[in-house]
């Protein structure tokens, strides 16, 4: 018996072991990160120090103001939070007839297979033809350029959370609405979105967290301030003939924070979002 | 558009079983209505890129066709099979770790942590990764990994387990480690919370049933919450499988396909020969092979595991 | 090369969103005019680095003595150059003005990307400036080898340097002399090799790094890409001598790591007082070497043009930086007017002091300015000295592409010298014949 005992400990004491290195492995990286946002010019010459020896908030100004990034994070917020009501309302038409009402079973895995297959896609191999289409219709170095592609490629994400979400709600309550006399179109906002409304926000969040850190569309469809986003200026930091890293730092911190505050706030929605609706409750 | 067309009125009045078939075709046709111009404008533009494409992998630079030559250029390129093998061996090293890692974080949280308060902190650490765009990701790489600055080495050495610099970005496999490492930093927190997500969902009467007849955690897990993840855990190897096929960001700050090509993945490949060769045929080619090969292996894999059950 | 077919596709394919949405451009076009009274904007196009530093610092004053407004959006270099081939392909209004390296005329020239300085701007070629400045901004090139698509195009400026960056040679100067060629600079990196004190440094770093540090090591030994033929030499005993110099030789006394080592990171451990000597661009030296709030060795350096090696010539290597003005820019006289501001004396006087490399003789002459400047003697002795430029041939991007990866993974010990310059050398012989050129 004191041998199972000493078992469960050892094997308790492996677990801590074991997470305790997992949750330095884990935290080291985002500590550097930030460290390294605080350190100044003149110490990123000297040896390397684990901790900033005179911590100062000059990179993350620098990078706001003198080299102008704050404009670019405007960017981001317009093109991002666009991309999530295009990309929602998109969703939703294309869900909402799949889940709610009674159509062939192979139409609606069809069009979930056609959605997921959409993931695949590998941005490069896909780039210079939207940049040709986007050169043509005269939206290069446009922020709405970038709202169309992003909603493209988030779309299967959207269809797939909403897609659990809506078919969670009974489809009775809707006929009820029906027979009361509302029609579709009411029913569809007044029943239906209310009981939606954490997908939607799960979904949305999601959505925006993927559209705010893509980088290579954005590289290749904008030129100047005048569309670019955040993520180009992070990359733009990364030079040949300067030492910049802390200014880099800060950006990479800046670029953390906005979508990271959306995930806290839309917690409670996430952890069922989170399941894309493929695991029902029994 | 289409919302006007759906303010159709149902029907009202008729008798029972004909306003029953009625309604039933109705609403597929509703479902039509609305599903068709939406699915067909997605459609269209997704199709316009790739029809693009494969206009240019048969023309030359000024217009006219030229057959399959750039296929057999992009086939015949050595480089090509070098990014193909590349990027296998990436998806060998993350995809297999992440999963594990991700289940094993899961299970371990859900059931040893049960203060709600804990868990939300957890939450919130795993949602970190997901947040930081992976360029910047990748700039933290190089601030970890690099030579002379690098605080990996720093750290090492300071500890004695080292005694002088590891070339973490100069040896191609560590190099290659180098990179799969972010990503498996970065994404096995996902795996992480929807695998704990889904946890959540198994029934706790099934469970403590089971505890009841003695199980151990391992029959706990295989024949029950298995069971339950099993369709998440489909999901999760496809969505991983699409992302490291297509994998970029990071590794182009980290390694810009380095030392030599050994780091040179796919997209990466393909990057190169549209812009710093400038072949845009070959470069379409390729497009056009990867989309081409992704799709069939697309349907193969989903005619096998059927995700959703009709 | 012209892609005019491929585009005349999508425009057909795509003719409803064109037809709507052109409208509003063409509007915004009519809105600006050539004229300078009413140009309140230009658009420059930069290298982001110690580079287009200056160049941000002094626009500031263009605006307040002229009203317009220069907006300068920076990029890192490889996505720099990226970015100007596809918006000269599409022909785009995006740039007004475009900053180029030196080896990226030969591309644009062919493309027929820029609009000439001379004919439509009237520039003329000043004394002053040395006569390789306007060497190499004209296309086609006025000596060495032409592209054979290229013999038969008119001579036109396209493009002034603004950054005068002539690849130099810098050394502790506190504990030695100057090497007086590259054994010499063998034996000091040898003698004065130490823990923590490198004896040379390697910028190793993929394609142009190495490729812009080890060609003038190159050159010095006899070797080169090309012959006056536009034949591939790089597999030629002198060229494979002089790559074992660098990556076997010096190598032993370099900092571990040399395959990842970028400039900044190279004039970093310098500026450390971790490493005695390496190549150096101007740039590095007033952006690093000799930044006071970063440098611990100000005052110790010394800098000379780069050393001679066997065959007796020290070869610099050019790597200005020019200003050009982009076909598509509707405002051309307007930024012509801006580039003739810059180039003015006591404008680029002012360029200096934020930390400019100028490029007339009389500012480099200058003595009073040699002590806040320490590399002018040498600068002006290799502008002098009429340094080389980089193959002439718009295959350059991809030609530097192949053999930087050579020279990086060769850098890296993966294979040998011989290896390499022979793989790079078959490749860029099947790159050039396939692009044209005469082969082998």
């Amino acid at each position: 018996m004191r041998s199972r005992r000493a078992a469960i400990a050892l094997r308790l004491i492996l677990i801590i072991a074991g997470l305790g290195v997992a949750a330095f492995l884990y935290a080291f990286p985002l500590y550097w990160l930030v460290a390294t946002s605080l350190k100044g010019k003149a110490e990123l010459y000297q040896s390397i120090t684990l901790i900033p020896q005179h911590p100062t908030l000059a990179s993350y100004g620098s990078v706001l103001f003198e080299r102008g990034f704050w404009v670019l994070l405007k960017n981001s917020v317009i093109v991002c939070g666009a991309t999530v009501v295009v990309t929602l309302a998109v969703g939703l038409v294309i869900t909402y007839p799949i889940t709610r009402l009674v159509v062939p079973p192979q139409l609606r895995v069809g069009v979930l297979n056609w959605a997921l297959s959409l993931r695949f896609l590998p941005p490069v191999a896909v780039v210079i033809p939207y940049f040709a289409i986007v050169r043509t219709l005269q939206i290069y170095d446009q922020p709405i350029a970038l709202i169309g592609i992003y909603s493209l490629f988030n779309l299967p994400f959207a269809i797939w959370m909403l897609k659990g979400f809506l078919a969670e709600i009974p489809v009775e309550l809707e006929e009820a609405a029906l027979i009361d006399g509302a029609n579709r179109w009411t029913s569809f906002r007044r029943v239906l979105l209310p009981l939606a409304f954490p997908g939607l926000m799960a979904a949305g969040t999601i959505v925006f967290t993927f559209a705010w850190s893509e980088f290579l569309f954005a590289l290749i469809l904008t030129a100047t301030p005048n569309a670019q986003t955040f993520p180009v200026g992070v990359q733009s930091l990364v030079t040949q003939f300067e030492i910049i890293w802390n200014d880099m730092a800060a950006a990479g911190v800046i670029a953390m924070t906005i979508p990271l505050v959306l995930m806290v706030i839309g917690r409670k929605y996430m952890v069922a979002g989170l399941t894309f609706g493929v695991i029902r409750e029994k | 558009m289409s919302r006007l067309v759906a303010k159709l009125p149902a029907p009202t009045g008729t008798k029972p079983e004909r306003a029953g078939r009625r309604r039933r075709s109705r609403q597929e046709r509703l479902a039509y209505t609305i599903l068709l111009p939406a699915l067909g404008t997605v459609f269209v533009i997704v199709t316009i890129p790739f029809v693009l494409a494969v206009w240019q992998s048969i023309t030359d630079d000024n217009g006219t066709l030229v057959g399959f030559n750039n296929y057999a250029k992009a086939l015949g390129n050595p480089l090509f099979y070098d990014a193909l093998r590349s990027t296998g061996l990436y998806a060998l090293m993350v995809l297999p770790t992440e999963i594990l890692l991700g289940l094993t974080f899961a299970l371990l949280v859900h059931r040893t942590v049960k203060r709600p308060g804990l868990r939300a902190t957890l939450y919130v650490l795993a949602v970190l990764p997901l947040v930081v765009p992976p360029v910047a990701v990748g700039v933290v790489a190089r601030l970890i990994y690099a030579p002379g600055y690098g605080v990996l080495n720093y750290l090492l050495q300071g500890a004695g387990i080292t005694h002088s610099e590891i070339l973490w970005l100069g040896v191609p496999i560590l190099a290659m480690g180098s990179i799969a490492s972010v990503d498996i930093w970065q994404w096995t927190p996902f795996v992480y919370l929807v695998l704990f997500a889904g946890l959540q969902t198994v029934p706790r009467e099934s469970i403590e049933a089971a505890q009841v007849d003695g199980a151990t955690w391992w029959t706990q897990f295989r024949y029950i919450e298995l069971h339950y993840l099993r369709p998440l855990f489909l999901l999760i190897l496809f969505f991983r499988v699409a992302d490291v096929l297509r994998v970029f960001d990071h590794v182009f700050i980290l390694t810009g396909g380095g030392p030599g090509t050994s780091t040179q993945l796919l997209s990466l490949y393909m990057y190169r020969i549209e812009f710093k060769f400038f072949d845009g045929g070959q470069a379409a080619a390729l497009a056009v092979l990867v989309l081409v090969s992704i799709s069939i292996l697309y349907s193969l894999v989903t005619r096998a595991l059927p995700l959703e059950r009709t | 090369m012209q892609r005019i077919s491929r585009r005349e596709f999508v425009k057909r394919t795509a003719v409803t969103g064109a037809a709507f949405t052109s409208l509003p451009a063409f509007l915004a076009a009519c809105g600006e005019s050539t004229g300078a009274n009413k140009v309140s904007k230009l658009v420059v196009a930069a290298v982001q680095g110690n580079e287009d530093g200056p160049l941000k610092k002094v626009v500031g004053n263009y605006k307040s003595e002229t009203g317009i407004e220069v907006q300068v959006v920076e990029y890192p270099y490889p996505q720099l150059f990226e970015k100007l081939v596809t918006t000269f392909q599409a022909n785009a209004a995006t740039y007004d003005l475009c900053m180029m390296d030196d080896p990226w005329m030969p591309k644009f020239g062919t493309m027929g990307a820029l609009q000439p300085l001379d004919s439509n701007f009237g520039f003329q070629r000043d004394p002053d400036i040395p006569t390789v400045v306007y060497d190499v901004g004209t296309w086609p090139p006025p000596h060495g080898p032409v592209p054979p698509t290229e013999t038969t195009k008119a001579q036109h400026l396209y493009g002034i340097t603004i950054v005068g960056n002539v690849e130099m040679f810098m050394y502790r100067s506190d504990k030695s002399g100057a090497p007086a060629n590259w054994d010499a600079v063998l034996t000091n990196a040898a003698k004065y090799n130490a823990a923590n004190f490198y004896g040379y440094v390697i910028r190793g770093l993929a394609t142009n790094p190495v490729s812009s540090d080890s060609l003038p090591i190159l050159w010095s030994f006899g070797g080169n890409i090309f012959d006056d033929t536009w034949k591939v030499t790089l597999d030629s005993t002198a060229s494979i001598d002089a790559v074992t110099f660098l990556t076997k030789k010096l190598k032993q006394y370099a900092q571990p790591g040399p395959e990842s080592t970028d400039a900044a990171d190279r004039s970093k451990l310098m500026a450390t007082g971790k490493a005695y000597q390496s190549t150096v661009w101007p740039g590095e030296i007033t952006g690093i070497v000799e930044d006071p709030t970063v440098s611990q060795v100000k005052g110790k350096v010394a800098y000379i043009p780069i050393p001679k090696g066997p065959s007796g010539k020290g070869l610099g290597m050019m790597g200005n930086w020019l200003l050009g003005i982009p076909k598509g820019s509707t405002k051309g006289a307007a930024a012509a007017d801006f580039i003739k501001w810059m180039l003015k004396t006591d404008k680029m006087r002012n360029y200096v002091a934020q930390g400019g490399i100028p490029i007339r003789k009389s500012i480099l002459n200058d003595s009073s300015l040699a002590s806040a400047n320490p590399y002018f003697a040498a600068l002006a002795q290799s502008f002098d000295a009429v340094p080389n430029w980089r193959p002439r041939t718009d295959q350059w991007n991809q030609v530097e592409t192949i053999y930087g990866t050579q020279m990086n993974a060769t850098v890296a010990g993966l294979i040998t010298p011989q290896a390499a310059m022979q793989k790079a050398a078959a490749d860029i012989r099947t790159l050039m014949k396939a692009a044209g050129y005469p082969s082998a």
